[in-house]
């Protein structure tokens, strides 16, 4: 990983009226990285991303870029460049003249400008559209032509909000991979905002899940999906599991927890006896067994789903869990109806803190 | 590093011809074509034939003949040369001071003011229409004439000009006031559809706000512009009531010369002839303004 910060973000925070859109929010961001800003709409991703391009001024706080604090500079005086939602493209301008823009108004020699524009039409893969009204290409093509407008004037930090939005399920899959490839190609810093937790995962080095103005938690793609930290995060990344438990007794390494009528030990530091947590765990990550061996649990309802077969089971308590296994020729299969017994080992567990947890 | 195919794209035409209109579409169309037939076609035929009739010189009266003569007199004298050039030199500042109003009021309410506030603001725009013409005109002369209001109110400061009616700069001030509204309308509706993105998105590319407003504002909102012109340009060639009440002898228009020669001289025939010679010259003259703001490059 490059020590180099792009983007500073120091205690920000950005009122709307009463409201506060973006609330004490701190980040570093690393030269070329691919850093994705994720969480639902309203939990002010898009707001830091329209502040680290000039188009709001933060409140409280301060973003620099590459060192140098922003302030209230305007977007045309800041060194990013910004792939907004709907493309806005010029409507009366060619393609060509949409990519020229920023070379334009950089005064660049008309030779160069001729030449680099066909350097983006190729590297976004549409050498011939050139001479086209962005209104007469299709939704995907458009959202190239404004990627290659933005990068042409080779910013420090390329921002993207919601790029892919627009576009159907199966376009949007392969410009992610695309969009990763442009990256990787140009080696720029992107700023991705979405609301789409598969987009960040496919796209990213980093991603800094937000909610309610607040960094509820950064890491790498891996992390926050393995490892989420609060509730938040592992239900926004899709957890299916996420139960109550109180802890019992803890020492500085490990804990042990009740929840569902049964206890189990997690591997985690820095638990207090009587703390209700949250512990999340993988579907996949559940072993289930007709002996008596673990917490006992009924079968609910069994689906079958190709690879694996998923299991619907309440504990005792009424609890509600989901388990997958994998149905080789070893596999013990159960019925709606069974009583089963479910094993968990301690280091499939996570343990969410309702509390979000700042910082990587 | 491997390259990713790309997907292929349906090509999304929007320049697909729309289906054909059903005929009740058409039969809809027939009261406004018979109104537009009856109150503007058949009176401009029943114009265009007078155009070529004459006045018997001994009589007086209109002699339903075939004659060139209207046409001739109107191309052969200067005079009329001259106030034609004259009106469309009043016509054409007119429009252009308009345009300095317009624009930035048509734009403020249209971009700037919040969209719950159009309908008040274009109601104060509109209002003024509610009262006559002439009547908003007739307040002119006791703002403008000597003593007037205005010259109470400036007459102290020196170098303002003073006493200025009956002269072009009251012609003027007349037109701006009476027609300002029908320009404001259609540059507020271009202004409104203006997408603020396309701003935020020059800007973001390194364009100054004055730039902005050159490379993306202004061409976007062009058509508005060029609409407001039509609209305003039109009725103040063919006016004759505001150099009639405001303007001097120097400053009597096309319209005025019409009007006299139907209300003082009787010669119906010459001024159904001017009225088509300024009917053709005014459509001449938008012609070539279509032609020079072509306002379908602009979405091509």
């Amino acid at each position: 990983m490059s020590s180099e910060i792009d983007v500073s973000i120091r205690d920000v925070v950005k009122r709307f009226g009463v409201m506060t859109a973006v609330d004490h929010v701190s980040l570093d961001i690393h030269r070329g990285q691919f850093v994705t800003l994720l969480g639902p709409s309203g939990c002010g991703k898009t707001t830091t991303l329209r502040m680290i391009g000039g188009f709001e001024h933060p409140d409280e706080g301060e973003i620099a870029i590459r060192g140098e604090p922003m302030g209230n500079r305007p977007p045309h005086h800041r060194d990013t460049s910004m792939v907004f939602q709907n493309y806005a493209l010029f409507p009366h301008m060619s393609v060509a003249d949409n990519i020229a823009f920023g070379l334009k108004e950089r005064k660049k020699p008309k030779a160069e400008i001729r030449e680099r524009v066909q350097e983006m039409l190729r590297l976004v893969e549409l050498p011939e559209h050139g001479g086209r009204r962005p209104k007469q290409l299709s939704g995907g093509q458009q959202q190239r032509v404004a990627l290659a407008r933005s990068l042409v004037v080779e910013p420090t930090v390329l921002l993207l909000d919601e790029p892919l939005g627009a576009l159907d399920l199966k376009l949007r899959r392969q410009m992610q991979l695309e969009l990763k490839r442009i990256q990787e190609r140009v080696g720029i810093t992107f700023i991705y905002v979405t609301h789409d937790q598969e987009e960040a995962l496919t796209m990213s080095d980093r991603i800094v899940v937000m909610s309610a103005g607040k960094i509820e938690q950064e890491g790498s793609a891996e992390e926050i999906f393995e490892r989420p930290r609060t509730r938040f995060v592992a239900d926004f990344m899709g957890a299916q599991n996420i139960l109550d438990a109180d802890v019992v007794d803890a020492d500085a390494q490990s804990a042990r927890l009740r929840f569902g009528g049964g206890t189990l030990a997690v591997s985690e530091a820095g638990l207090l006896p009587g703390e209700t947590v949250g512990v999340m765990i993988r579907p996949e990550k559940i072993q289930l067994s007709a002996d008596g061996a673990g917490v006992p649990a009924t079968v609910h309802e069994r689906v079958y789903k190709g690879a694996t077969m998923s299991y619907q089971l309440a504990l005792a308590d009424g609890t509600r869990l989901v388990a997958d296994s994998m149905h080789g020729d070893h596999a013990e299969r159960f019925a709606p109806g069974d009583m089963v017994s479910v094993t968990m080992q301690p280091r499939d567990l996570v343990v969410l803190r309702g509390v979000p947890v700042q910082g990587a | 590093m491997a390259t990713t195919s790309l997907p292929v794209e349906r090509e999304t035409s929007r320049t697909a011809k729309a289906p054909r209109r059903r005929l009740g579409g058409g039969l809809m169309l027939l009261p406004p074509l018979a109104l537009l037939f009856i109150f503007l076609v058949l009176p401009l035929i029943l114009v265009l034939v007078y155009s070529f009739y004459t006045l018997n010189p001994i009589t007086g009266l209109m002699q339903q003949d075939f004659s060139l003569q209207n046409y001739k007199d109107i191309v052969n004298s200067s005079l009329y040369l001259k106030i034609f050039w004259r009106t469309f030199q009043i016509a054409i500042v007119a429009t252009a001071v308009a345009l300095l109003l317009a624009y930035p009021m048509g734009y403020a309410i249209g971009a700037v003011a919040p969209p719950r506030l159009h309908g008040l603001l274009l109601l104060l725009v509109i209002i003024p229409f509610w009262t006559s013409y002439i009547v908003r005109t007739y307040a002119w002369i006791g703002i403008l004439q000597s003593h007037g209001f205005l010259d109470s109110l400036l007459g102290w400061v020196p170098g303002l000009p003073t006493e200025l009616l009956y002269t072009r700069t009251a012609v003027i001030i007349g037109f701006v006031h009476v027609y300002l509204p029908i320009m404001i309308l259609p540059i507020f509706a271009s202004a409104r559809n203006l997408d603020r993105r396309l701003i935020e998105a020059a800007q973001d590319l390194g364009a100054s706000p004055w730039r902005t407003f050159w490379r993306v504002t202004f061409p976007l909102t062009l058509p508005g512009i060029v609409a407001g012109i039509v609209l305003f340009f039109i009725p103040t060639f063919g006016s004759f009531v505001t150099p009639q009440l405001l303007g001097g002898t120097g400053d009597l228009m096309v319209g005025n010369v019409i009007a006299d020669q139907f209300g003082e001289a009787f010669n119906w025939p010459f001024g159904a002839a001017l009225s088509i010679v300024m009917t053709i010259v005014v459509i001449i003259g938008m012609a070539i303004f279509f032609k020079f703001a072509d306002v379908d490059a602009i979405y091509g």
